[in-house]
């Protein structure tokens, strides 16, 4: 079975297509990988096609196969312990059974790749520009200088300034965002017809997110290449896109023009997807839809639907056969559901709970209150101005959390929000005692206040001892603090399981035979073992597959609602925290720069700061293409040598020099409840003052690298 | 950067101190008289007049702290007082004893560095293959061997049976050779002593390199270096034994030390006359002074190692410079 793609450049690429042959052409292709204990069928059986200079964008949770299927075509799955059938073609070139040394002049040469993690993705030991002209030298004949002229010129087009200088620096003297840049720029050395990018922007923040966006969407429109943009998130490449594909279980489940694919999800699984996923506009009053169960390995050949057990609309022949994909309307939309036919809206699919919470335990009591909280830590960085320089992680924060209410606390990686969560339950020491808990200063001392404030981590892999069993896990802050007897202990942890929908005999479980989904439920059950008052939650979500966030920040949702607790929710993403925060925090360089209630944030943003991350949330929605605001420029600066007057305005597109950057301007109350630390803010329904007015401002001020303003100001025109 | 080299430098200096003054303190909270411990001699076969001059002459009638200041005076010019059994001035033994050690135990510590890192990354190049296994194999049998063990056998086989080398000593006793003779003669006698060294060391450079490089081919810059066309050897060569590297200096490092303690069993199955002989000698001589200073003069050894491996490491890994 094979689709044939019509010519799906749409008008937005313009001109740079027209009718051609498939550039990557992926036919029936699979990938097991044996172990001795047991195999997984990673890859059942795709086909995939990518046309010169198109976007695809392979969409997909852990263990969909997206990955490993692009690392096939690149011949970078180890064989053994990996078998690969089926035949891929590049550029009229039969890829499979090409001998190592075939496989590596392809390498790096037409085909480049950029991974997921740049902290780890490049070599440690070596310069960046060395590393750069490696691949170049690799693939071309050339000498050493030239092949450094050559990595200096991309450093300097992706946009590391002094590039000349920062070639020579080694990658941890480069900051995520420039790593990702730099690896961008390894990849397109050698011109390349096809540039993989393996979720390039999941270990970056959501700024730093749509500034790689845009740079490779600038980037494949001047060297004419094709791109494969492989990621969890859908809404990350609706703007990019031109086709998607979805993957479930090695398998292809729909496929499409991205307009049509996220207009008119015709594959139950997508549908969910799209549904569960928090984003700006979902309604913030009922619970999310969510997709039950997790993403699990394929241990056998498949017979049926991967997706049959997750799936709202299955019925008996979804285990029994196979389903191929089936064109559904026009131009290459295709799905592979038996029941498409049958299949209707996706609100109807996947409704959302309207049974609308009561937060009934909710009052106007404060429990937490936070004034002028300072975490600074000694700085490792050498600094020549003054000997004794500190990171002010935290400088000076003023908070109050309610009972039975969610305080979000939002900004990027290094803005402090996390070491404030560190500061509640006393893992870090304040400059001074900022931290009050129901009147009285909080005490960590064992069975005092650290048994009213719990925490729950981001990594729900690495945050519990390997070798307890999960009831011991549960019970530990019981037994820490003295809370009942042994029995009285496993009683409530039994309980507790319950409560976050895990069975009775994972009490006697250890942690690796969970899902992350399934440990971060043992998570909020040990939170709560101990009866707190206050959790703290540092993104709970960030780290687990999509289609299990929604299951997750229900349940926190549900138990806040029963308990009456006081959540803080951190996270860089401001569409995460939307969903369950009833006030939000705005973080920048260890101070708050805005916080009002949830709506108001959304609705009517003040600071600037406030404004360009909700401008850096993906939308999964192509249709809104255009309307999105630059994306904010440059990394955070050095928190240890923070800059002077207002600390963002060295990013800000509106700072007014000679005001902006003299003057720190101070968190004003500007209305009840409402607060924001911005020289240009006037008042109540004020918007920016100086020079121009609001968002009008923001998407046409000029930024500080003009090179890419431009290009990105065409496309947005 | 500079400054806090300079930290960990008086980092050096601190455990130094801590050194030296434990060597101080030692003998004089030992049970038994300290005078036997300080000055070498049997206190029994003295007149209480001898003793008490003795007393007088190494000062441990003056006050403790005074004691100390001078102790630390002598350390520092280099004079640690008098052997029990020749009665002559210790740091003259030492200088004596001392080349010899580190010419045998820096030979073996450059020829095992040398042989256990390319073999080690050979093994690691051809994990799971035949020649790995059996390379691995034999370096953990030959790992197990005892060093005396191994020196014996290579006596009766190099020495005795086949004659071609000296089997004691560093050089022929009362030959008068000069020049490259002299030289050759040196050589022919620190052949096995070496050889027995650097085959006991190779075990453990091998196995940390090749932990080493399999480790660090399972990073993701190995997966970048390959995705960027480069073939297996050049991954392995130019990515991954570089950064296998810093365990290994590390672990040389360590070795080097030990191969300074552990030369006591070498040097005595050679009668090889370094510092590792001079112990046994005052061990079984009851000469404790010489002892004492052999014990500071290993110390120094751990610490100057320990040193070398820090100015190294930030060059292997840049990362390092910023801690």
């Amino acid at each position: 079975m094979t689709i044939t793609y019509p010519d799906s450049t749409s008008d937005r690429t313009g001109g740079a297509g027209s009718v051609r042959a498939p550039l990557l052409d992926i036919s029936n292709l699979a990938v097991r990988f044996e172990t001795p204990d047991r195999d997984v069928w990673a890859v059942n059986g795709i086909d995939l096609e990518v046309g010169a200079g198109e976007v695809l964008a392979l969409v997909g949770e852990s263990g969909s196969g997206k990955s490993v299927s692009m690392l096939s075509v690149m011949g970078l799955v180890p064989t053994p312990p990996a078998v690969v059938s089926g035949s891929i073609r590049f550029d009229g070139q039969e890829l499979s059974g090409l001998s190592k040394r075939e496989f590596s002049a392809i390498r790096g040469g037409d085909i480049g790749m950029v991974f997921q993690d740049p902290m780890s993705s490049l070599n440690p030991v070596h310069p960046v520009g060395k590393q750069i002209a490696e691949a170049f030298r690799l693939h071309r004949d050339t000498n050493r200088k030239e092949a450094m002229k050559r990595a200096v010129d991309l450093l300097d087009r992706v946009g590391i300034p002094n590039a000349q200088r920062r070639a020579r620096d080694y990658p941890h003297e480069f900051s995520g965002g420039m790593r990702q840049r730099a690896m961008i720029a390894m990849a397109l050395v050698c011109d390349p017809k096809l540039l993989i990018a393996d979720e390039p922007t999941t270990a970056l923040d959501v700024t730093v997110q749509r500034q790689i966006v845009s740079l490779v969407e600038e980037l494949k429109d001047e060297l004419g290449m094709a791109v494969v943009w492989i990621t969890h998130d859908l809404g990350v490449v609706a703007e990019l896109a031109d086709r998607v594909v979805v993957m479930y279980g090695g398998r292809v489940m729909e496929t499409g023009d991205s307009t049509d694919v996220y207009a008119a999800a015709s594959h139950p699984y997508t549908a969910g997807l799209l549904r569960s996923i928090p984003s700006l506009d979902t309604p913030t009053d009922a619970q999310l839809p969510e997709i039950p169960g997790t993403p699990a390995p394929i241990l056998e050949q498949l017979v049926g639907c991967p997706f049959h057990a997750r799936c709202p609309m299955t019925e008996g022949d979804c285990t029994g056969s196979l389903p191929d994909l089936e064109p559904v309307g026009g131009s290459g939309h295709a799905s592979a559901c038996l029941h498409v036919s049958s299949m209707g809206s996706a609100e109807d699919l996947w409704p959302m709970d309207v049974t609308e919470l009561t937060e009934s335990g909710s009052t106007s009591e404060t429990v937490v209150t936070i004034s002028d909280l300072k975490v600074h830590f000694p700085s490792r960085r050498k600094s020549r101005k003054n000997r004794h320089s500190y990171v002010r992680a935290v400088d000076g924060v003023d908070l109050e959390i309610k009972h039975g209410q969610t305080l979000g606390v939002v900004g990027e990686s290094g803005c402090g929000k996390s070491t404030l969560g560190r500061a509640l339950v006393g893992l870090v020491e304040p400059v001074a005692p900022a931290i009050q808990l129901r009147g009285e200063p909080l005490d960590t001392s064992r069975g005092l206040h650290r048994q009213k404030i719990q925490m729950i981590f981001q990594d729900p892999f690495s945050s519990m001892n390997p070798g307890m069993r999960v009831a011991d896990i549960i019970s530990e802050p019981m037994r820490i603090h003295g809370i009942g007897s042994a029995e009285d202990r496993l009683d409530t942890s039994l309980k507790l399981l319950a409560q976050v929908g895990l069975p009775d005999d994972a009490a006697t479980r250890h942690p690796h035979e969970f899902s992350g989904g399934q440990r971060q439920r043992i998570a909020i059950a040990r939170a709560l073992a101990a009866d707190p008052e206050v959790i703290v939650c540092d993104e709970p979500v960030s780290a687990l597959d999509v289609s299990v966030q929604a299951q997750i920040i229900n349940l926190l949702r549900e138990t806040q609602d029963e308990r009456g607790i006081a959540l803080i929710f951190i996270a860089h993403d401001l569409a995460v925290v939307r969903h369950i925060s009833d006030e939000i925090a705005v973080m920048y360089l260890g101070q708050v720069v805005e916080r009002a209630k949830r709506d108001l944030i959304y609705d009517d943003p003040l600071h600037p700061y406030t404004k360009a991350l909700l401008a850096a949330v993906p939308d999964p929605d192509p249709s809104g293409r255009g309307a999105l605001a630059p994306p904010l420029v440059g990394d955070l600066p050095d928190p240890a040598d923070p800059p002077a007057g207002c600390r963002f305005n060295t990013r800000c597109p509106v700072a007014v020099p000679g005001l902006c950057d003299v003057e720190v301007p101070q968190l004003r109350e500007i209305e009840s409840r409402r607060w924001v630390s911005c020289h240009l803010v006037d008042g109540p329904g004020g918007q920016v003052s100086e020079p121009q007015a609001g968002s009008e401002a923001w998407s046409s001020v000029s930024l500080s690298e003009p090179k890419q303003q431009n290009n990105e100001r065409e496309e947005d025109e | 950067m500079r400054r806090l080299g300079l930290r960990r430098l008086g980092q050096y200096v601190l455990v130094f101190g801590v050194a030296v003054t434990l060597n101080f303190l030692l003998p004089r909270i030992m049970p038994g008289n300290p005078l036997a411990l300080i000055a070498g001699v049997d206190v029994g076969l003295m007149t209480p007049d001898e003793r008490a001059e003795l007393i007088e002459q190494v000062g441990l009638n003056r006050p403790l702290i005074v004691q100390y200041f001078e102790y630390w005076k002598s350390i520092l010019t280099g004079d640690f007082g008098f052997s029990y059994r020749s009665s002559r001035p210790i740091s003259e033994i030492i200088a004596e004893r001392l080349p010899w050690t580190l010419l045998i135990t820096g030979a073996a510590l450059v020829v095992s560095a040398v042989v256990g890192i390319i073999v080690g990354a050979f093994s690691a190049w051809r994990r799971g293959k035949k020649s790995d296994l059996t390379l691995l194999t034999g370096m953990i049998s030959l790992e197990s061997l005892p060093s005396f063990w191994l020196g014996m056998l290579l006596i009766s086989i190099f020495s005795v049976q086949l004659g071609w080398l000296p089997s004691f000593g560093a050089v022929t006793p009362a030959s008068d050779l000069t020049g490259w003779a002299q030289v050759g003669d040196v050589v022919e006698h620190a052949v096995l002593p070496t050889v027995t060294l650097t085959v006991l060391s190779i075990p453990g450079v091998y196995l940390t390199m090749r932990y080493a490089m399999l480790e660090v081919l399972g990073e993701d810059f190995i997966r970048t270096a390959r995705a960027k066309g480069a073939s297996e050897r050049r991954v392995l060569f130019g990515h991954v034994a570089r950064n296998a590297m810093a365990p290994v200096v590390t672990f040389l490092a360590i070795r080097f030390a030990f191969s300074f303690g552990g030369a006591v069993i070498i040097e005595t199955v050679f009668s090889y006359p370094g510092l590792g002989r001079l112990i046994f000698e005052a061990v079984s001589g009851r000469d404790y002074p010489v002892m004492q200073a052999a014990f500071l003069v290993i110390t120094i050894a751990v610490l100057v190692a320990n040193l070398f491996a820090d100015i190294i490491y930030p060059i292997l890994d840049p990362r390092s410079q910023e801690e």
